[in-house]
């Protein structure tokens, strides 16, 4: 009887297991599956150099985006609905009151060396091995005809422009709305979404 | 002498009149030959049924050349018989410059008999194109490089393929995951899948965008990018189209590939959708009025 009882005692223990091992297969497969996702990848583990570079960067952004809309503020609003006069006349404002407004910018006033640097390690490291061969076919493929890399002066209206690999995006610095990430062969640039104006870049970013 | 004048007179008023009759015999021929060329290659291979879903689907448009406003006349016809209520764009709206004229040649010219119709464009960016266009009025993109809206039980998703960074990719899930409409349809400029030699299937997009699109449900994916037709095969329930060949062709680019179902290379094209209930009816059309394509998709069911 005792046994019998020791038994049923055994058996529930392992039907319990069994559950406890099905729940935490069940969680781990919906944690797996909210972070597989490449593009949503928590962002690499950093030194505290690093960090540092990455924090001065940021500013540097921050403080070009309130620059940009407080110049934004003054030019006339472009709508939902507007015109292609309109947009020209919007774009070319906003290209030439920033122009006005940022006219002692250089290169890598934003890029500054210490991030600059970080930039490069993270691409050499994304770029390297035969599996990262679509990014790098994405970024090379470009067609870059009449492209001039001028710091405050606007990307070539003619010239495509490069995909920007999610996988990429996921691992480098954030950026705000109003700016871009953008690659043109090896360079790495800046550029205001709007304006299409190249902020910042730097040369041989890529490996 | 009188008698001679008059016969003399009456010949050449016969041979006149001959040449005149035969010349407007002639010019009312090939008037009915040419009116009954435009009106033959209309060749319907949709139900159109009452109360359906119509809509058209066009890529890489913006040349501004000759051919793409053959294909925006071949439009035209089919809209004629056809009348589908808004046009989706694959992007690279307008190639090269983009100023106010570049609008006109690249997209109001050749779609005009469309947008007099009061037939909405919908677009999506290509790497051609600024991000400007999000504001242009015939677009209406509402200022968003990515939005939704929805049409009848068709919810539809624009994407930003050139940036999708990490607020994008957030925004698709959060939107599509309350997402209760009977159709999703997503559209976007560069192709997960595709065979074309130029570019091909964009595996790094399809890494981030394939497992969000099977998890929620996602019917029908659409790009362009390769300037090319392609339907491809299911891919986890999923039905993709290539369609990039509105204004720009690249004729023989196509390579036999284990994923393609269909393929049409050899001619710029557009594509007519109609929804009916569980069943999304598709048609391929060339610029010169062939149908390349033509088949039904039924609803996945969620």
């Amino acid at each position: 009887m005792r046994t019998q009882k020791t038994k049923l005692q055994i058996d529930w223990i392992r039907v319990g297991g069994l559950c406890l091992i099905a729940f935490g297969f069940a969680v781990t497969l919906v944690v797996a599956q909210k972070i597989d996702n490449p593009a949503l990848a928590p962002p690499p583990v950093i030194t505290p150099a690093e960090k540092a570079a990455i924090q001065t960067f940021e500013t540097e952004v921050k403080e070009y985006v309130t620059l940009r809309n407080k110049v934004r503020e003054q030019a006339p609003k472009l709508s939902n609905n507007a015109t292609p006069e309109q947009i020209n006349a919007y774009r070319k404002t906003l290209e030439d009151a920033m122009r006005a407004a940022r006219k002692n910018a250089r290169r890598g006033d934003v890029f500054k060396p210490q991030v600059a640097d970080y930039i490069r390690r993270t691409l050499k490291t994304e770029f390297q091995g035969k599996d990262r061969k679509d990014i790098r076919d994405i970024v090379f493929e470009t067609e870059l005809q009449g492209v001039v890399l001028r710091v405050n002066y606007p990307y070539a209206q003619s010239a495509e422009l490069s995909e920007m690999p999610a996988t990429l995006l996921s691992k480098l610095p954030q950026l705000p709305k109003e700016v871009r990430y953008r690659f043109v062969g090896r360079n790495m640039l800046l550029v205001d979404r709007e304006s299409n104006v190249i902020i910042d870049y730097m040369p041989d970013a890529l490996p | 002498m009188r008698r001679y004048r008059s016969i003399h007179f009456l010949v050449i008023a016969f041979i006149v009149a001959s040449f005149l009759s035969s010349t407007l015999a002639q010019t009312l021929n090939n008037s009915a030959a040419n009116s009954s060329s435009a009106a033959s290659p209309v060749k319907l291979a949709l139900p159109l049924k009452e109360g359906s879903l119509r809509f058209a689907v066009v890529g890489d448009t913006g040349s501004g050349t000759q051919k793409q406003r053959d294909v925006g006349e071949m439009m035209v016809k089919y809209h004629a018989a056809f009348p589908f209520e808004f046009v989706l764009m694959m992007g690279d709206n307008l190639y090269g410059s983009e100023s106010p004229r570049d609008f006109e040649t690249k997209f109001s010219e050749p779609y005009k008999k469309l947008l007099d119709d009061k037939v909405k464009f919908y677009a999506t960016l290509g790497n051609h194109d600024l991000p400007l266009q999000v504001n242009y009025q015939n677009f209406n993109m509402n200022g968003k490089e990515y939005y939704r809206f929805k049409k009848g039980s068709v919810a539809f998703y624009s994407l930003n393929s050139n940036y999708m960074d990490k607020k994008q990719v957030e925004w698709l899930e959060s939107e599509l995951s309350k997402d209760t409409s009977d159709w999703k349809v997503c559209f976007f400029h560069h192709p997960p899948y595709s065979s074309a030699k130029k570019h091909g299937s964009d595996n790094q997009l399809r890494e981030v965008v394939e497992p969000i699109f099977v998890k929620y449900g996602v019917d029908v994916v659409l790009s362009g990018h390769d300037h090319v037709y392609e339907r491809i095969k299911p891919q986890q329930g999923i039905y993709y189209f290539v369609s990039g060949a509105g204004g720009q062709l690249r004729a023989g680019d196509v390579k036999p590939s284990p994923f393609v179902e269909k393929a049409y290379d050899s001619d710029m094209h557009f594509m007519l959708f109609e929804v009916v209930g569980d069943q999304m009816y598709f048609q391929t059309i060339s610029r010169t009025g062939e149908t390349v394509d033509s088949g039904v998709i039924a609803r996945r069911k969620k």
